[in-house]
């Protein structure tokens, strides 16, 4: 039988936004196409955060050998580990190249529901502090949108995701529509107090604002605190494509999800000035097919979906297609991390921690809120958390026999550790281009990635080593050690800005809605949105941006504007 | 097949679902493994046994489990074999001769066959130079994954601790360490209640 090729909606990729693209075209009446480069995800098959270790064959330390192999950057992140790990690409199929001297660490995630799987989980809404940034600093462009434009859009994806977490009514910071927040663990407390002590409100230590349910909801069951969501959820507790807006779009009957479906590029009709559809190479036939949509949403992940512009280039785009500004691929940002402290909670002895709860707890920015920093712009938060120590602290210690197998395992001192992530400011040579030399396993050329940190984010890193000890000393810790790493960036794994919106079509790729200037049915709205990267993760506001684009486009759809 | 899913297979009886010819290759090929135990692959018979040794000096068995019992020594021969790089092994190998030859210089006999005395007098003296190297730690959990150790005795203790606490029993027995824990409290009392660690 031959397979449909023409839908109403093309929704490129699978995961954190692609699957709010689903849920939303479809739920709105319009035939969906979502185009997944990786496999079907079964979660009754495939997610395993119930496999104890005694049943992994190195334990949980990963398959080394095989992973320097295949996974010698993927599996540099915490998530991508003997579990897991088959969340993660395989490297040797996905090449990419970097600028001499400027490492970057792309992770990435190729099945059905992406990144969502194995995600961080942290939901933060940003602020006009943020909105309004760029302008005040005269920093690249202005955000075409504020938190007033978001906000009714942070109501609606918040409502479905469920987002648990503790109101503070702080401007730099606004409040989401929670659900109840996880509890504090004990030296989590005691940090807490000493901050709201002696930091005069300025700086405020909360749990953790993430996307896992503390209460059934909306069909999902609460958190078992099992602990490694990176793992998958059978409960669906925590949000990701797979576990909440597939089945929601699965459930229209208006949605073909078609896996193993790697897009190479959007085909663009000169005549009409529109998106016709996308050529796809099926990953498994290695043919080339063709779809076609009145409308296309690219949500394949800010390098991603510019690569398949780049790779969509036509006489007139020969510089990618949407790219008449010049500014597709540039203005990478990523948030800067690696810098914290940590150090022993003294007290709480006789008590423990039981469950494992799948979320820290957060300080949000104090830098440059209220008071000018003269060192650096913007600011950073960070997350945390106080644990006991483990059997682990064994290793470096020398005693042996009964009495040392009896105290190391119970459970050792309590230890808090601060670790920020700060905002990297937009910055036009910070960029991708198609590297013609390079392709992946499908024969698509990849990218090669021009990125590093300028020194105000170098300066944010550094402020997060002091502030974070100044923290832990009020609290009267020990042994505190701050910390200011080197890493590249990429590694939060928050990459945005490749195809910035704003008001100008010179200065910006998308308008306000998302919708490329240059061609009115094409839509991006994973991070290559971004305008600014404030200092809060991301993806809550890629799915509200998300809602109101594709609310938007069937709007205009409906008008006969697309 | 794997020694651990014959294991299983055999327990579960996942072996069940299967065709009758396949079931019984199966279960004829569990059997079969189980039975041999699979030999040491990289540990020969003397460095096995000082590495059993060494590790049930660590941990050993109690009121609950000890190294040997949970397979600790097997599991280090299979990180030998097919975890670390050649230069890592040959420094964990020479890290075991030496400690042969220092039981050899201070006592006239192998490690194995030293007497506990003399064999815990070695261990103080491994553990003196470990910690006489030893960087400052940051965080312990960090710091699992920055293996491999550079000290021998540092990457023994680890592999040891790793296995025992990584097992069903150490796990289970010693940390009451539970797949879907029983209850969450963040701040619950030591005594009256058993914990649901990190284990990995």
């Amino acid at each position: 039988m031959n397979e449909t090729t023409s839908y109403d909606a093309i929704v490129v990729g699978s995961g954190m936004t692609g699957g709010w693209a689903a849920k939303e075209l479809t739920e709105k009446g319009l035939k969906t196409l979502v185009l997944e480069a990786g496999r079907p995800i079964v979660p009754e098959q495939d997610y395993v955060e119930h496999v104890p270790p005694w049943e992994k064959k190195f334990r949980g330390l990963g398959d080394r050998r095989r992973q320097l192999e295949d996974q010698p950057i993927q599996s540099t992140c915490y998530a991508c580990d003997e579990w897991s790990s088959k969340f993660f690409i395989s490297d040797k199929e996905h090449p990419y190249t970097t600028a001499p001297g400027k490492p970057f660490r792309w992770i990435r995630g190729r099945q059905v529901g992406g990144r969502s799987i194995m995600w961080g989980r942290q939901s933060y809404r940003w602020s006009d502090l943020d909105f309004e940034a760029n302008l005040r600093d005269g920093i690249a462009i202005d955000w075409p949108i504020r938190y007033a434009d978001i906000a009714p859009w942070y109501d609606y994806v918040e409502d479905f995701v469920g987002i648990s977490g503790e109101a503070l009514g702080l401007p730099q910071l606004p409040d989401s529509k929670f659900l109840p927040p996880m509890e504090m663990n004990c030296a989590e407390k005691t940090v807490r107090g000493a901050l709201a002590k002696h930091f005069s409100g300025e700086r405020v230590l909360t749990i953790g604002r993430v996307a896992i349910l503390t209460q059934q909801h909306r069909g999902r069951a609460a958190c078992h605190y099992c602990g490694p969501c990176e793992r998958g959820c059978i409960t669906r507790s925590y949000f990701s494509s797979v576990n909440a807006t597939l089945p929601a779009a699965e459930k229209t009957g208006r949605m073909t999800l078609r896996p193993y479906s790697v897009v190479h590029s959007v085909m663009f009709d000169a005549h009409t000035r529109r998106a016709s559809g996308v050529r796809i190479i099926d990953a498994q036939t290695r043919s080339t097919l063709e779809f076609r949509a009145k409308v296309v949403f690219l949500c394949a992940s800010a390098l991603e979906s510019v690569r398949i512009l780049f790779n969509s280039s036509t006489p007139e785009f020969s510089t990618g297609l949407a790219n008449s500004s010049g500014e597709l691929g540039h203005n990478l940002m990523d948030h800067v991390k690696a810098g914290g402290a940590d150090g022993i909670i003294p007290g709480n002895d006789d008590r423990i921690v039981l469950g494992r709860r799948p979320n820290g707890i957060y300080v949000p920015r104090f830098r440059n809120v209220k008071t000018r920093q003269p060192e650096f712009l913007r600011g950073y938060g960070f997350q945390g958390e106080g644990y006991r120590e483990g059997w682990e602290r064994g290793v470096a210690q020398t005693g042996f026999g009964p009495g040392f197998k009896k105290s190391i395992s119970q459970p050792g001192p309590w230890r808090f550790t601060f670790y920020g992530f700060g905002e990297c400011l937009s910055n036009h040579n910070n960029f991708v281009e198609l590297d013609k030399q390079t392709v992946d396993a499908w024969g698509i050329p990849s990218l090669k990635i021009h990125c590093s940190w300028s020194d105000n984010e170098l300066a944010l890193r550094k402020d997060m080593s002091i502030a974070a000890a100044e923290m832990l000393a009020a609290a009267g810790a020990h042994d505190i050690q701050p910390f200011a790493d080197e890493e590249p960036p990429g590694f939060s794994i928050h990459e945005m800005g490749t195809a910035r919106m704003g008001r100008d079509a010179k200065t910006s790729v998308l308008n306000s809605y998302n919708q490329a200037h240059d061609v009115k049915n094409l839509f991006i709205t994973d991070g290559g949105a971004m305008v600014s990267s404030s200092c809060v993760n991301p993806s809550l506001t890629y799915m509200a941006l998300t809602a109101r684009a594709c609310d938007y486009a069937v709007q205009q759809l409906k008008k006969g504007e697309l | 097949m794997e020694r651990r899913e014959a294991l299983r297979l055999l327990a579960t009886g996942t072996a069940l679902q299967l065709a009758p010819r396949n079931f019984l290759a199966a279960l004829r090929e569990a059997r079969k493994l189980l039975d041999t135990k699979a030999a040491p692959r990289t540990l020969n018979a003397q460095q096995f046994v000082t590495v059993k040794t060494i590790a049930e000096l660590i941990l050993p068995r109690t009121d609950t489990p000890g190294a040997t019992d949970v397979g600790v020594t097997e599991f280090i021969d299979l990180m030998l074999t097919e975890w670390y790089d050649d230069r890592d092994r040959s420094r964990f190998l020479h890290g075991l001769a030496d400690v042969d030859a220092r039981t050899q210089a201070l006592f006239g006999e192998n490690f194995a066959e030293a007497s506990t005395a003399q064999q815990s007098e070695i261990l103080i003296a491994l553990g003196g130079r470990m910690a006489g190297n030893a960087g400052r730690m940051r965080d312990p959990r960090e710091d699992s994954d920055s293996l491999p150790d550079a000290n021998f005795y540092r990457m023994l203790r680890r592999l040891t601790l790793t296995a025992y606490y990584t097992s069903e029993a150490g796990a289970t027995q010693e940390l009451h360490f539970e797949i879907i824990p029983d209850s969450h409290d963040q701040c619950a009392a030591l005594l009256t209640t058993k914990g649901s660690p990190e284990i990995e």
